[in-house]
């Protein structure tokens, strides 16, 4: 791994990239936009030249997108009880006032 | 005599009323703005859409009680940490012979929810073959996926959401999407894991 790792820093001319084991270490942080930018662009860079790491990287993405297309929208009725419930709290009298630990 | 009565009772007042107002604003301003965000996060956590419901109202209510308390940063960490000890009183007056591990009622759903290895390869589609392999996945591996991926928390949110530390939101994380991708690969639906 080191020795691939090493020729592609040589072909690519710097070393301003992660490793392998780091891209697998960090992986999801990086799809989950959960690391700096340095780390990031580190990753990005890796990503691009790593057919490996790249195919790992697009099978968690794809992933990520199914879940998200499995987001149900919230119910817009449900959501303006909900408004109508706390905009009510807020304006009857105060009457209620235990400083309750959430 | 009766001039005097109002004055001191206005000097009284005066600061409570304006603190009322405070309140009112701070509540208006850091907990209406988030609604959308709880109830998404309640109907994953308690995967029925009037229990989120219910759940979201003990939470805005509790909130309001201790907004005197409530600094005005981080109001979403604030809210995730008032819902998740909303939800464990709710699951305690449910299930009083869970008192002592909440958490054990979410272990026994895990064999339940559990589809074989056969249900998933049937799935012929990408997403049916997520779906089901979401589905199989242990409650709190689920709850995790859905409160990152599906509703869109970060590792801190989730991690407050689910009052774990965010190491562990991200192991379960990790394994979870590890177990999907595994599904997947059975179906030949996506390569199969390497080893590093």
């Amino acid at each position: 791994m080191n020795g691939r790792l090493s020729w592609w820093r040589s072909m690519a001319g710097t070393k301003d990239m992660a490793s392998c084991m780091q891209v697998a270490r960090q992986l999801h942080a990086y799809l989950d936009g959960e690391i700096d930018d340095v780390a990031a662009r580190r990753i990005a860079r890796h990503l691009e030249l790593c057919r490996r790491c790249g195919l790992e990287a697009s099978t968690y993405t794809e992933i990520k997108s199914a879940l998200v297309r499995r987001g149900e929208p919230v119910p817009d009725e449900a959501l303006e009880r909900l408004r109508r419930f706390g905009e009510d709290l807020v304006d009857q009298p105060r009457d209620e006032s235990g400083d309750e630990t959430g | 005599m009766f001039s005097g009565r109002v004055r001191v009772a206005s000097i009284v007042e005066e600061p409570v009323i304006v603190e009322d107002e405070r309140r009112r604003q701070l509540y208006r301003a850091c907990v209406l703005p988030e609604l959308d965000v709880l109830l998404r996060v309640a109907m994953t956590m308690t995967e029925q859409r009037a229990d989120a419901e219910d759940l979201v109202q003990d939470t805005l209510l509790r909130a309001w009680r201790s907004i005197n308390t409530f600094d005005g940063r981080h109001q979403r960490a604030w809210l995730l940490t008032i819902m998740r000890n909303a939800q464990i009183n709710r699951h305690r007056r449910r299930r009083p012979e869970l008192l002592d591990d909440p958490g054990r009622a979410a272990e026994r759903d895990v064999t339940a929810a559990a589809g074989s290895a056969e249900d998933v390869v049937v799935g012929r589609t990408f997403d049916a073959v997520v779906d089901a392999a979401l589905a199989a996945l242990p409650v709190k591996f689920r709850q995790v996926v859905l409160l990152v991926d599906v509703d869109g928390l970060t590792y801190a949110e989730a991690a407050d959401a689910l009052g774990v530390p965010e190491g562990t939101v991200m192991s379960r994380l990790h394994r979870a999407r590890r177990r999907i991708r595994d599904r997947l690969a059975a179906a030949d639906l996506a390569p199969r894991r390497r080893r590093l």
